[in-house]
């Protein structure tokens, strides 16, 4: 009889336990909770390469050293050297808005790599506008901003271990010069089935 | 017969504890031609394991070239093993509303063993006046 009862207890309790145990859940982005891969580009690291890049560009100084600010900036090529397909603009697109935040800098959508506008509708516009007044009253781009992404991987026994080494440049459009270079490297390790947190 | 197994453990045990205890040592110029400029702080520990693992040492700050507000802050690890922590700054306006920030990043960080670091940040915009710094253990 009390067999029976545990039994029916047990049996009742074990949806709620399983239930709870599959919930889905929101979590912070990028935050404590973000899952952790050693062989892939996590959303955290793309936010942390992209603060350091940020902060490491505000505090030099070189987008205040354009003669009318705010720096007008264009978004050069990012190169992918990794093993994995990914959006860069998960890199730049967080620059960009950091960067325009601050006030130090303005990025052109009408001008893109290989004559490519990023909104090609704002370009047609600008250029109705210039024929219109007869006259080019557009900012040529001050600096351009190109980078490399690059993934270096090692591995020990069962330890694996990726390095992500996200470099920028931001060049001079007049003289053809960097002007301010900077590298964050980020390295997980991991067992090869773990997932940190 | 038991001697002979609780030596042996003892051993390992101790060879656990000294390959994970290791501390740094340093060296550094006495006459500091750098000034910091360190400010008055003000902490909430709510954590007191954290607190006394890795300790605030103080906090410095300066303007970037730009005007920009730019914070460091010292921290030492008081113990003789490496200690793992998060940190996020926050950055707030003259009427102290949160600026935000779409890179402001929990920063996952390691100190090692009676180490003495520091941690830095930036602020977003010329706007931010104030700010304040989360740590959590890891």
């Amino acid at each position: 009889m009390k067999k029976t009862v545990l039994l029916s207890l047990l049996a009742a309790a074990l949806p709620f336990v399983v239930g709870g145990c599959a919930s889905a859940h929101y979590v912070q982005t990028g935050g404590r909770e973000s899952v952790v891969t050693v062989g892939q580009i996590n959303i955290q690291d793309y936010i942390q390469a992209a603060n350091a890049a940020t902060s490491d560009l505000l505090a030099s100084g070189t987008l205040d050293k354009v003669a009318t600010p705010p720096a007008v900036l264009a978004i050069s090529r990012i190169i992918n050297n990794t093993g994995q397909q990914i959006d860069t603009d998960l890199l730049t697109k967080k620059i960009r808005v950091a960067l325009l935040n601050s006030g130090k800098a303005q990025t052109t959508t009408t001008l893109g790599l290989g004559g490519t506008a990023e909104d090609p509708m704002a370009k047609g516009l600008q250029q109705e506008n210039e024929f219109a007044n007869d006259q080019k009253n557009t900012r040529k781009p001050d600096f351009t901003l190109s980078g490399k992404i690059i993934e270096t991987t090692a591995k020990s026994g069962n330890t694996s271990q990726s390095t992500y080494s996200f470099q920028l440049s931001l060049t001079d459009a007049k003289t053809g010069l960097a002007v301010w270079e900077g590298e964050k490297e980020i390295t997980k390790q991991g067992t090869r089935s773990a997932v940190g947190f | 017969m038991k001697t002979r197994i609780v030596l042996p453990l003892a051993g390992v045990v101790l060879l656990v504890l000294c390959g994970c205890r290791t501390s740094v040592n340093s060296i550094e110029n006495t006459q500091k031609e750098g000034q910091r400029q360190m400010i008055s702080d003000s902490r909430v520990i709510t954590d007191g394991s954290l607190a006394h693992k890795v300790s605030f040492v103080g906090v410095n700050q300066t303007l970037t070239p730009g005007g920009l507000l730019k914070i460091q802050i010292e921290l030492l690890n008081r113990k003789r093993s490496l200690q793992r922590f998060s940190y996020q700054f926050e950055w707030f306006d003259a009427s102290g509303m949160q600026v935000n920030n779409v890179v402001s990043p929990t920063v996952p960080d390691q100190i090692e063993g009676g180490e003495s670091k520091f941690i830095s940040s930036v602020a977003p915009t010329a706007a931010c006046k104030d700010f304040r710094v989360k740590f959590i253990e890891n």
